[in-house]
């Protein structure tokens, strides 16, 4: 009695046609030994086919990997400037392509941007207001300019000694002291 | 009393009884530093603080020769009732050089005083002067002598005789003034006959001399002044009225005035005067210990943000103005009042009082913080 052979398989297969398909059924129904290796190549297959139902994940995280890495190579360390910055949310895995530019990295040189901006105008305006802050309280008042001649006059008359000014425009008759006839009295 | 702008009436000698001027002259300094101690407690600090730096301001005279305080009391009557004319010549060492100013003076007993800057050294010449004393109170007096310093002198040092001499070809009697520990502060030289004060030296507490003062070419005119100065006789600049009594003067404190008793280094405050100016009213506060003389002035306001002819300095600690170019003139603000100081008193004596007087303390950092953004906030207003 002759088995199927290479046939068994290309009945587990499904490519025999019709009539060899009746053949080797009616050996099959006669030849125990063929239908014990029919029944492994079918386990075999089962195992096969599931194995590649699952191999689409795994090739999607490999794509998923070398979305992260990047084309060109491993990304720079992360430097984090100010911990004013929350740390960003994890990457979105999305494919990307040799020389553009992914929206995630540039939402995180945007944040710092504006991060470096406002302590920038924080530090300058905190150093004018310091600056410009200095020197003495001034109230509410007239500004003066101290009237220096006016002052020594009254100084010297306080200290019993002749005042030193300028001319004054109150000026009065030369004769003032000698035209009062009590003054020429002893 | 003293005006300096009085109405021309006011001018007019009225020739009032002297012995009675010169009693209300010899009791109006005694009777204002009396009442000026009532008020030290209500003080601010820095009047505490210079009040305890200061003798008994009621003290009585100091045990001195008798002799030497009857001459001054005479030199200090001389200035007023004898007739004189003559040539003074005041010299002033400070820190920042000399200053010596030359003058003629004219006066009539019981009257009027001309005086008149003929060269001023560092300080700019001026004209002819005419003083509005006529009451013989409130003096220009000779070389510092007059009756309130008199008696100042005499409260704080020992006054001394010493014995005759001359000066000014002429015989002079000498009489010193001590300190407590028995140092030379000054000397004078009091003129035999008429007691004029012909010449005076102040010296600091290391000996040196910081101010000389001389009474030359001195003419006793019995009929009054013989020649009056050509080209006429000015008012000073400055409408400086009558001295405030002692109770204006004390009744300025509930208006917001820094009136302290005293300040540092004996000195006592003896005289007030206020005027008014194109900015407002100025105080003056006039200190004294018979020998140096301090005058504060207080102005409402803040100092100018350009003060044209000051420069800063430091003094007691304290960035401030000084003018130029003899800096003798100091000033400041705080609080809201400008604090000018001019003086006649050694270095030292100047530092304690600056010192002594109010300054503005460095704000804080949030204060400071909150000043600034309020005036940048105030440079940004457009209708500011």
């Amino acid at each position: 009695m002759t088995h199927l052979g290479d046939r068994l398989s290309a009945l587990v297969d499904g490519e025999l046609d019709g009539a060899e398909r009746d053949r080797a059924h009616a050996h099959l129904a006669g030849c125990e030994q063929c239908r014990a290796e029919a029944a492994e190549l079918r386990a075999l297959k089962r195992k096969l086919r599931g194995l590649t139902e699952r191999a689409p994940a795994e090739a999607d995280m490999t794509r998923r990997l070398i979305a992260i890495t990047g084309p060109g190579g491993p990304m720079p360390p992360r430097r984090r400037l100010m911990r004013l910055a929350p740390r960003p949310p994890a990457a979105p895995a999305a494919p990307a392509a040799r020389g553009t530019r992914r929206p995630g990295l540039v939402r995180r040189v945007r944040r710092r941007y504006v991060v470096l901006g406002t302590v920038s105008l924080v530090v300058g305006l905190g150093t004018a207001a310091f600056s410009a802050g200095g020197g003495s309280q001034v109230v509410p008042g007239p500004r003066i300019t101290p009237p220096v001649e006016m002052y020594s006059v009254e100084h010297a008359i306080t200290t019993g000694q002749v005042p030193f000014t300028g001319p004054s425009d109150k000026s009065v008759k030369p004769s003032a002291v000698a035209s009062d006839p009590d003054a020429t009295q002893p | 009393m003293f005006a300096l702008s009085c109405p021309e009436g006011r001018r007019r000698d009225v020739r009032p009884p002297l012995l009675l001027a010169a009693a209300l002259a010899m009791a109006a300094p005694g009777l204002l530093l009396t009442a000026c101690s009532a008020q030290a407690g209500s003080a601010s600090q820095a009047t505490a603080s210079a009040a305890r730096s200061a003798p008994s301001q009621g003290a009585a005279k100091r045990p001195g020769n008798a002799r030497a305080a009857r001459l001054l009391t005479q030199a200090a009557q001389a200035a007023i009732l004898t007739s004189y004319q003559g040539e003074e010549i005041v010299s002033h060492w400070g820190s920042s050089g000399a200053t010596i100013v030359v003058s003629d003076i004219w006066h009539a007993s019981g009257g009027q005083t001309i005086t008149r800057t003929l060269a001023a050294g560092t300080q700019v010449s001026g004209g002819a002067y005419l003083s509005a004393d006529t009451d013989g109170q409130w003096p220009e007096g000779v070389l510092g002598v007059t009756t309130p310093l008199v008696r100042l002198l005499e409260a704080h040092y020992t006054v001394v005789y010493v014995g005759s001499g001359a000066a000014d070809n002429r015989t002079a009697q000498i009489v010193d003034a001590r300190r407590d520990d028995g140092s030379l502060a000054a000397r004078f030289w009091l003129d035999t006959t008429t007691r004029l004060p012909l010449e005076r030296e102040v010296f600091d507490s290391a000996a040196h001399v910081i101010s000389e003062d001389v009474f030359l070419n001195v003419r006793i005119t019995p009929q009054g002044p013989s020649a009056a100065p050509v080209g006429g006789v000015a008012v000073p600049a400055g409408p400086w009225p009558d001295p405030l009594s002692a109770p204006q003067l004390l009744s300025m404190r509930g208006h917001g005035w820094l009136i302290p008793p005293g300040l540092p280094y004996g000195l006592s405050l003896y005289t007030g005067a206020l005027a008014a100016t194109s900015t407002g009213t100025v105080l003056d506060l006039g200190y004294s210990d018979g020998l140096s003389v301090v005058s504060v002035f207080e102005q409402r306001g803040n100092l100018a943000a350009k003060l044209a002819g000051w420069q800063k300095t430091t003094v007691a600690g304290h960035v401030i103005y000084a003018a130029e170019p003899d800096q003798r003139s100091l000033t400041w603000s705080s609080r809201g009042i400008v604090y000018t100081v001019i003086a006649d008193a050694p270095a030292q004596t100047v530092d304690a009082v600056v010192g002594a007087l109010p300054h503005d303390t460095p704000p804080g950092f949030w204060k400071r913080m909150s000043r600034g953004l309020a005036r940048m906030a105030s440079w940004a207003n457009p209708f500011h």
